[in-house]
């Protein structure tokens, strides 16, 4: 009869025992294997939420208010232009995956308010813009598609406001250009609930601005460069970049900060799991002290003690690793969930991702822990004396 | 420096983005238009209040109209302005929001105790008729009426009560806005009605 054969049929022995050591294993391993899946997805969400904020970089002309509060601060005044050329040498940098160009124009509207207040308007390229905000979602409708000009796509908090739906018109203040909405954005906390949409077409050809922008929104092939980038578009003369890589890395930073913790208690599962290997291992060598005597009386050398000990350490710690994986895999949403009940803030999509590799090496974890830990009983099971085994108490 | 000015300035325009989010009809300066309405007033008292999704059907029959549309809600919180002259009640002053052909319009009607109305405007309006339908001559036409008399007019069919169908429209052209105004006068004294009058004007409602 092999060894393993034997290691294993000494655990069928004890089933109960055997049970609650694969039990301790597997919830150990379930801790494992949930908090570095935890950890990996948190980290993916966020990263992948703050690259949904659309740029990573946003190019302006100097001193111009890239945004529509900064507009209305200013009264609607304070817009500066670039020449739409300057997005044909932007495209041209092998730094940019995505670029698109946008316009933001502010009309003076007497009847707002009781002393009259500005309306912004951002004209965006329909071909583009929506690729570099594929997170937007709609309420009703969908982006225009630049066939006509007179459409208008509203953010959530301006719809609401405005009371509008598809299909409504709004008028542009001062003129009587008429815009007709074609769709409305959920709600993403973000300054587009409040912004209006137009084609940028729209407003270059009906405010006499053609072959003008005020900004132009970049998306960078590889986020290590975005620095390097920077420095390049400074060169370009007239603009100002504003970049949304520092706030990435600054969050990104903290994020590394709370995984040392995540990680640290990750550890303090191994560790309890590991001690509560050695516990049970050496408990069942101590139990068996007269019959590894024996055997070793009948023949068996030391090393096929040592052997069959550390068979059932790893037999067991495999079988724990397996059972806490497929919990893991299994409860990830509930834990999902639970995490989610529990923390202020959560990014989107799944924040605990458990993949192929990731139940590998936790597997891998598992197992060299049961080798380790498996070392110190086999050990002393392999250098007990035959004749002290047998002289001792209940032989 | 410029990229903290940046940074300042977006997390400026997130802020303000959300001060969007007020749907209710608020006084866009209460102080100063309390006492433009109501010149004796020494001081008013802010009650905000929401119709109640068991509510909503009652107040759309007394309407003659179904709440529309996505923004005309059972949870749409209203501000209802109470004034007073020391320790004596004046009145009510209370905005409701309505859908109008170019956008949202803001109407702000003032109420004596009994809820006849002493004053109309549009706190919010677009409009290209926007400035006939802000004139005097169109609001005065509201000053004395009550829910009494909306309750004898149809929103709907434009017919009822004769001194409704009296008030003219002072832009043809704004024919949706002008009936937008009258299902939003109509709507705001039912809930004025409603949340102040202990529903005195329900017995004119068939």
């Amino acid at each position: 009869m092999k060894i393993y054969q034997i290691a294993y049929k000494n655990l069928l022995r004890k089933k109960t025992r055997t049970l609650l050591t694969i039990l301790g294993i597997s919830l150990s391993s379930w801790v494992l294997v949930s908090l570095l899946g935890f950890n990996k997805g948190y980290e993916k969400s966020l990263s992948r939420d703050i690259d949904q904020l659309g740029f990573q970089v946003l190019l302006t002309a100097k001193g111009c208010p890239y945004e529509a509060a900064t507009l209305m601060l200013k009264g609607g005044t304070g817009l500066k232009y670039m020449d739409e050329a300057v997005l044909k040498q932007v495209e041209s940098y092998p730094e940019v995956k995505k670029v698109t160009a946008m316009i933001m124009h502010g009309v003076f509207d007497p009847n707002k308010g009781q002393s009259g207040g500005v309306s912004a308007y951002l004209g965006i390229d329909p071909k583009t813009y929506p690729n570099l905000k594929q997170y937007v979602k709609f309420k009703q409708g969908a982006w225009f598609t630049g066939a006509t000009l007179n459409e208008a796509v509203l953010g959530y908090e301006a719809a609401e406001l405005e009371q509008r739906e598809i299909g409504d018109l709004i008028l542009v203040p001062g003129t009587n250009l008429e815009l007709k909405v074609v769709g409305i954005l959920q709600r993403t906390g973000s300054q587009d609930d409040g912004t209006i949409f137009v084609p940028k077409q729209f407003i270059q050809e009906k405010f006499g601005l053609k072959g003008k922008i005020t900004g132009i929104g970049i998306q960078v092939k590889q986020k290590d460069n975005i620095t390097k980038f920077e420095d390049k578009l400074y060169k370009l003369p007239d603009v100002q970049v504003v970049s949304l890589a520092q706030v990435k890395e600054t969050i990104m930073n903290l994020v590394a900060t709370a995984r040392v913790l995540v990680l640290s208690i990750a550890v303090i599962a191994i560790l309890i799991a590991m001690l509560g290997v050695v516990n049970t291992i050496l408990m069942s060598v101590f139990e068996r002290f007269q019959e590894i005597g024996i055997l070793k009386s009948m023949g068996a050398m030391p090393l096929d003690i040592f052997k069959m000990i550390w068979t059932e350490t790893i037999i067991l710690c495999s079988i724990g690793g397996v059972v806490g994986n497929l919990l893991a895999l299994g409860l990830s949403i509930v834990t999902d969930t639970l995490i989610r009940q529990i923390l202020p803030y959560t990014p989107s999509g799944r924040l605990v991702v458990i993949d192929a590799q990731l139940s590998l090496t936790t597997l891998v974890i598992i197992i060299c822990i049961g080798i380790i830990s498996g070392i110190y009983p086999a050990w002393k099971a392999a250098t007990i004396r035959p004749l002290e085994s047998m002289r001792s108490e209940g032989a | 420096m410029n990229k903290s000015l940046g940074f300042l300035l977006v997390g400026l325009a997130l802020l303000l983005s959300q001060a969007f989010s007020a749907v209710g009809c608020d006084l866009n300066d209460p102080d100063r238009d309390v006492k433009r309405l109501f010149p004796t007033s020494t001081g008013f008292k802010t009650l905000y209040l929401s119709i109640y999704k068991e509510l909503q059907p009652k107040i759309e029959q007394r309407l003659g109209d179904k709440f529309a549309g996505l923004y005309e809600t059972a949870d749409v919180p209203y501000t209802l302005y109470q004034v007073y002259q020391n320790e004596t009640l004046l009145g009510y002053i209370h905005g409701v929001n309505q859908k109008g052909h170019y956008g949202g319009l803001q109407i702000f009607l003032s109420l004596n105790k009994e809820g006849v109305i002493e004053g109309f405007y549009y706190q919010k309006l677009t409009s290209k008729q926007a400035t006939v339908l802000r004139g005097q001559d169109f609001a005065k036409q509201f000053i004395g009426l009550s829910l009494k008399d909306f309750y004898a007019f149809n929103i709907l069919t434009m017919q009822g009560s004769t001194k409704i169908s009296a008030i003219k429209n002072p832009a043809p052209e704004a024919e949706d806005d002008f009936r937008s105004t009258l299902r939003a006068v109509k709507k705001n004294l039912i809930l004025v009605d409603e949340f102040m009058l202990k529903n005195m004007h329900l017995v004119y409602f068939k």
